[in-house]
């Protein structure tokens, strides 16, 4: 599965990235959210949804290859 | 305005009955409607549901925050209603793009998760200052002694002003805040808030002459495409950093302390795991949203998420109800320490993200660590608890009266600890000139 962040709704919630270091991390000029890891599954996959149901304003995507 | 069916319902934010239930109240709204309409104020509409917020939100071009003072531009009321402050706006909150995220990006470098880890220790030590003052009498008023001193004191250091200073800050910055719209005391409120800005307006001056290393000199420095930001944007952005850098962490220290002193047995659970600090601050903002909401001024005639809104229409979108939105949280009246997922709106929502929330965590981690290793027994008590009047803008405590076994002090206290991390701040003041004029030269 492909993660990916829309950059016009993250607003530095940064609560995604306290969720799942290991698949979000957090531009040091602004603490926007970036993919550190876009193609994920299994545990990572896991990890992306955790910090995906956790932000308030609905920036992350889960889709399909 | 328009004619419509809309849901009419007896609603004041900053009523008694409001303050005294507003989790129940936001049940009840949302039961009739979202989105429901109140007559109070000049009439506004106020919403409960956060997915109708933060779709409403994600259209800046729409929702004006701007505050028109002069009475010269589009007449809008900024963020507030109503709108108690006619005379001085909130800085770049009550802006819209592009200009607000001009002011944005010249504060970001200063309030990002990698910029404020140099602060912890600050904090940490005058929380310890401020207990090390009272620990002998074993009795504080938690407010007065800790929760407005350490938000304050760090609010100084990041703008660059003297940290004694932030007495002088303290009680214009909280009355501005609790004050109601009705209250016969708000003339005084709003002429003591008047002689703050003209305070800080002379520390601006000042800063021109004699520039410190800091928010205010970055904002005085910012070239945005070969142009300084506005002066009245920049006096009102020192303005807002006060208000939320005082205000708002206080709030939510004190009602922590007050909900942990009623529940011990998870007050022993945030002591001996200290790894639910992390979930549990972010169950105390929702809980109690110490920024209870913000408004925002309809640009035209329009429908968003289902719901038609006319020009000048004004909206209350209220986060400290929206963060009950049982279709959100499970048992939204429940506070959980462990609480997850927990997409709360505590910092608000879109482009006016509370732009100080890396540094609310922060702060609120360490006091809440350094009170429960210090004073781990304390219990909030007595008649001297006291609320704000109103909590339409802030829902904090004026007073909360705290007792503990007496215990011994550890190192300086507050007066010591000012006068010693004035001169390290001072000394690196004195430093940080050179560097910038070495960077300039190497340009």
């Amino acid at each position: 599965m492909k993660v990916s962040i829309d950059a016009d709704r993250c607003q530095g919630h940064t609560l995604c990235a306290m969720a799942a270091p290991e698949v979000f991390g957090l531009r040091d000029e602004d603490g926007h959210a970036y993919v550190l890891v876009a193609e994920v599954d299994g545990a990572l996959l896991a990890a992306a949804q955790r910090g995906a149901s956790t932000c308030p304003e609905q920036a992350i995507r889960i889709t399909p290859d | 305005m328009s004619t419509d069916n809309r849901v009419v319902v007896e609603f004041d934010q900053h009523g008694t009955e409001y303050r005294d239930r507003y989790p129940e109240i936001s049940h009840e709204l949302r039961g009739k409607c979202p989105v429901t309409w109140s007559e109070n104020h000049g009439g506004y509409w106020v919403v409960t549901d956060l997915e109708v917020a933060g779709e409403l939100l994600r259209h800046p071009d729409l929702l004006s925050a701007t505050k028109d003072i002069t009475g010269t531009g589009n007449g809008y009321q900024g963020i507030q209603i109503p709108n108690s402050s006619p005379q001085v706006t909130a800085g770049f909150l009550e802006m819209d793009p592009p200009e607000q995220l001009d002011f944005r990006r010249v504060l970001n470098p200063y309030m990002s998760p990698s910029a404020i880890e140099r602060w912890e220790p600050l904090v940490r030590d005058f929380t310890r200052a401020c207990i090390t003052d009272v620990i002998e009498s074993g009795s504080a008023d938690f407010v007065d002694d800790v929760a407005n001193i350490v938000p304050a004191v760090l609010t100084m250091a990041m703008l660059g002003l003297p940290l004694a200073d932030w007495e002088i800050y303290c009680e214009p910055a909280h009355a501005g805040i609790y004050t109601k719209p009705d209250s016969p005391d708000l003339p005084r409120v709003q002429e003591q808030t008047m002689r703050m800005v003209m305070q800080l307006a002379g520390c601006i001056a000042q800063a021109r002459a004699h520039p410190r290393p800091g928010i205010i000199k970055a904002l005085i420095d910012a070239d945005i495409n070969g142009a300084p930001l506005r002066d009245d944007g920049i006096l009102g952005t020192v303005f807002l950093v006060i208000g939320g850098g005082f205000d708002t962490t206080t709030a939510l220290t004190a009602n922590a302390i007050n909900w942990l002193s009623q529940h011990p047995a998870e007050r022993k659970r945030l002591r001996t795991e200290p790894e639910l600090l992390g979930t549990a601050t972010e169950e105390f903002l929702r809980y109690f949203s110490p920024s209870q909401g913000d408004a925002r001024t309809v640009t035209q005639d329009c429908e968003i998420a289902g719901y038609t809104f006319a020009e000048r229409d004004r909206i209350l979108l209220s986060f400290g109800m929206t963060n009950r939105d049982p279709a959100i949280f499970d048992e939204p009246d429940e506070l959980r320490l462990d609480r997850f997922p927990n997409r709360h709106s505590a910092f608000g929502l879109g482009n006016h993200r509370c732009i100080g929330s890396n540094i609310a965590r922060m702060q609120f981690k360490a006091i809440m660590s350094e009170c429960l290793a210090r004073i781990p027994d304390f219990a909030v008590g007595g008649d001297g608890v006291e609320r704000y009047e109103s909590i339409g803008v802030i829902n904090g405590y004026k007073h909360l009266p705290i007792t503990f076994p007496p215990g011994q002090p550890d190192g300086e206290g507050l007066a010591a600890t000012l006068v010693r991390w004035q001169a390290d701040l001072d000394a690196e003041a004195a430093v940080a000139p050179l560097i910038n004029d070495q960077e300039q030269a190497s340009r």
